[in-house]
């Protein structure tokens, strides 16, 4: 018991550490923001005082934008991540099952990877149109690749001794792919599907604001810009910046650990940490 | 010796025949093709509940006799069958292999693993439960029921591969150097699980490994095969009664047996692993290896 609880307070502790150090951080970082309003290098439209952008942010919270903004875009999010994540399992294993498709596309894959999500954005206007189907568009182009690949790889790296086993216990088919292929290549998937999430994420925002989306938060961005509201645009930024921070170290932290756990390589982390 | 004989355990029904067995690998690497013969000519007859060892050097073709009866190499010459019916029509899961080490699945606990085969077979949950419950009392992990397999040591991920190959209630279980990984001491403890386990469920079992010692403790039967014939080169009954100690004395004199007559297979003497129990100078061959 005792060494639960020393174990439970040295957490505790470092947490608070973590935590005093954040705020330090922020504080400074505010600080000098504040200064270099204070010097008038820049003249008040162009950079707001850190006091302003919070009243912007009141405010915009106040008109419910933030909110609804905030909604509508992770709205889109949601759907274009989630039809990435099917679209790209699928050709994935699609490129598992005809390794002549496979090496082909996977090579295609790759250089589609890296291409810029912004670039699809002419072709997704005149191709759909300045729509939401349009945004879509450049979030899944620009994510459903990361996914392809990780499945593809996740599925043929698996070790054959797995595929052996399960064969010799009788899966096949559908059996084989949904007890074995899968959750074997879950460690991979996750990597896969985490990098295709902040590849969404880009993109999205991107694609908004270029798009001229009718709502969201690129579109408080694009009203920011049309009627020179700093403070507007900071606050939008500080909201995209604090989103990302959520789903990243919560979400797909949690997950990962997870994972990690289960397949025994926390520990060998957790130690390499210390 | 002959005093013993009359002890071999007589079942009459033959659970496998293997027939004129022949496989051979062609080398399509070099531009001359050249044929490669493992198993030339095999004839092998395993009857029910018996327990066969096979023993021989690496590149005996051991192992490949075991992945042709486990049907995971479906190209061969010759028949074989299992209960009267021939490969093709019995299902794998009479024919299921416990591997040497790693098979398992890092995303389950030690009961999903154990189910695995049950989950694919689509049994009902109830019966499940009652028979993986029952296969983990059997192999005394209990406490582990919802480990994860790198929570184990090398000696219970073995015992747990024995029940996931057991929970499909396999004609015939086929065993692939299941402990060669293992220190001394794990294997003599796992020998034991292994025997008491055969003693209880009465599996026919095809063993198949290249230490001599584990081949006499364990086996009914054992055979030895050469490389250079690519067929059995002797066939050596022992004749110790069942339920069996590992430490009985007819062990060490047929172990010692088969190394002296097999000097044509170029033994190593007991470099490998001595058994920190028999350190005495006698036993020094009991854990020879090929």
């Amino acid at each position: 018991m005792l060494k639960i609880q020393d174990q439970v307070s040295s957490v505790r502790k470092i947490d608070l550490e973590e935590l005093s150090n954040t705020i330090l951080f922020i504080a400074v970082f505010i600080g000098i923001w504040q200064l270099a309003y204070l010097s008038g290098i820049w003249p008040k439209v162009s950079l707001p005082s850190p006091l302003l952008v919070l009243e912007s942010f009141i405010e915009l919270i106040q008109d419910n934008t933030l909110l609804v903004s905030i909604g509508v875009t992770l709205y889109r999010l949601l759907i274009g991540f989630a039809a990435s994540i099917a679209i790209g399992i699928g050709i994935g294993l699609a490129m598992v099952k005809f390794t002549g498709f496979g090496k082909t596309m996977s090579s295609f894959a790759i250089g589609l990877q890296s291409f810029p999500s912004v670039a699809w954005v002419p072709f997704a206007i005149l191709l759909i149109g300045l729509n939401d189907a349009g945004i879509l568009f450049v979030v899944i182009m620009s994510s459903v690749f990361s996914v392809m690949m990780s499945a593809y790889s996740g599925i043929r790296n698996i070790p054959p001794i797995y595929l052996k086993a399960a064969r010799n216990m009788g899966a096949k088919g559908f059996s084989l792919f949904r007890h074995l292929m899968i959750p074997a290549a879950t460690p991979a998937l996750i990597i896969g599907i985490k990098q295709a999430w902040s590849f969404a994420w880009h993109a999205l925002v991107g694609a908004e604001i270029l798009m001229a989306a009718s709502i969201g938060i690129g579109h408080i961005m694009l009203i920011g810009r049309e009627f020179q509201l700093m403070d507007q645009i900071i606050a939008s930024m500080i909201t995209i910046f604090a989103l990302g921070m959520i789903f990243d170290k919560i979400i797909f932290a949690k997950l990962e650990d997870k994972v990690r756990e289960k397949w025994g390589l926390r520990q060998e982390q957790d130690i390499e940490n210390k | 010796m002959s005093n013993l004989e009359s002890l071999i355990q007589t079942k009459n029904k033959s659970v496998l025949e293997l027939k004129n067995i022949t496989k051979e690998y062609q080398d399509n690497k070099s531009r001359v093709k050249t044929k490669h013969t493992v198993i030339n000519n095999l004839n092998l007859n395993i009857k029910d509940g018996e327990f066969v060892t096979i023993v021989g050097p690496s590149g005996c073709g051991k192992s490949t006799l075991l992945n042709l009866v486990a049907g995971l190499d479906q190209t061969f010459g010759g028949s074989i069958q299992v209960d009267d019916k021939p490969l093709a029509l019995s299902p794998s899961t009479d024919r299921v292999v416990v591997f040497q080490e790693g098979a398992l699945f890092p995303w389950l606990t030690v009961y999903g693993n154990i189910e695995f085969g049950l989950a694919i077979g689509k049994v009902p949950k109830k019966q499940r439960n009652e028979k993986v419950k029952k296969l983990i009392e059997m192999i005394q992990l209990t406490n582990f029921t919802n480990a994860y397999i790198h929570q184990l040591s090398g000696g219970m991920k073995q015992r747990v591969a024995i029940a996931r190959a057991l929970a499909l209630d396999p004609k015939i279980l086929l065993m692939d150097e299941p402990f060669a990984a293992l220190d001394v001491q794990t294997k003599r403890m796992l020998y034991s699980h292994l025997l008491r386990i055969h003693d209880e469920t009465k599996k026919t079992i095809l063993f198949v490994t290249h230490n001599i010692h584990e081949a006499v403790a364990l086996g009914d039967r054992v055979i030895i095969m050469s490389p250079k014939l690519a067929n059995i080169k002797k066939e050596i009954s022992v004749n110790i009664p069942r339920p069996r100690s590992i430490d009985h004395p007819f062990v060490e004199t047929i172990t010692k047996e088969i190394i002296s007559e097999s000097d044509g297979l170029s033994i190593k003497n007991g470099l490998i692993g001595i058994d920190p129990k028999n350190k005495d100078q006698e036993n020094d061959n009991s854990t020879t290896t090929f």
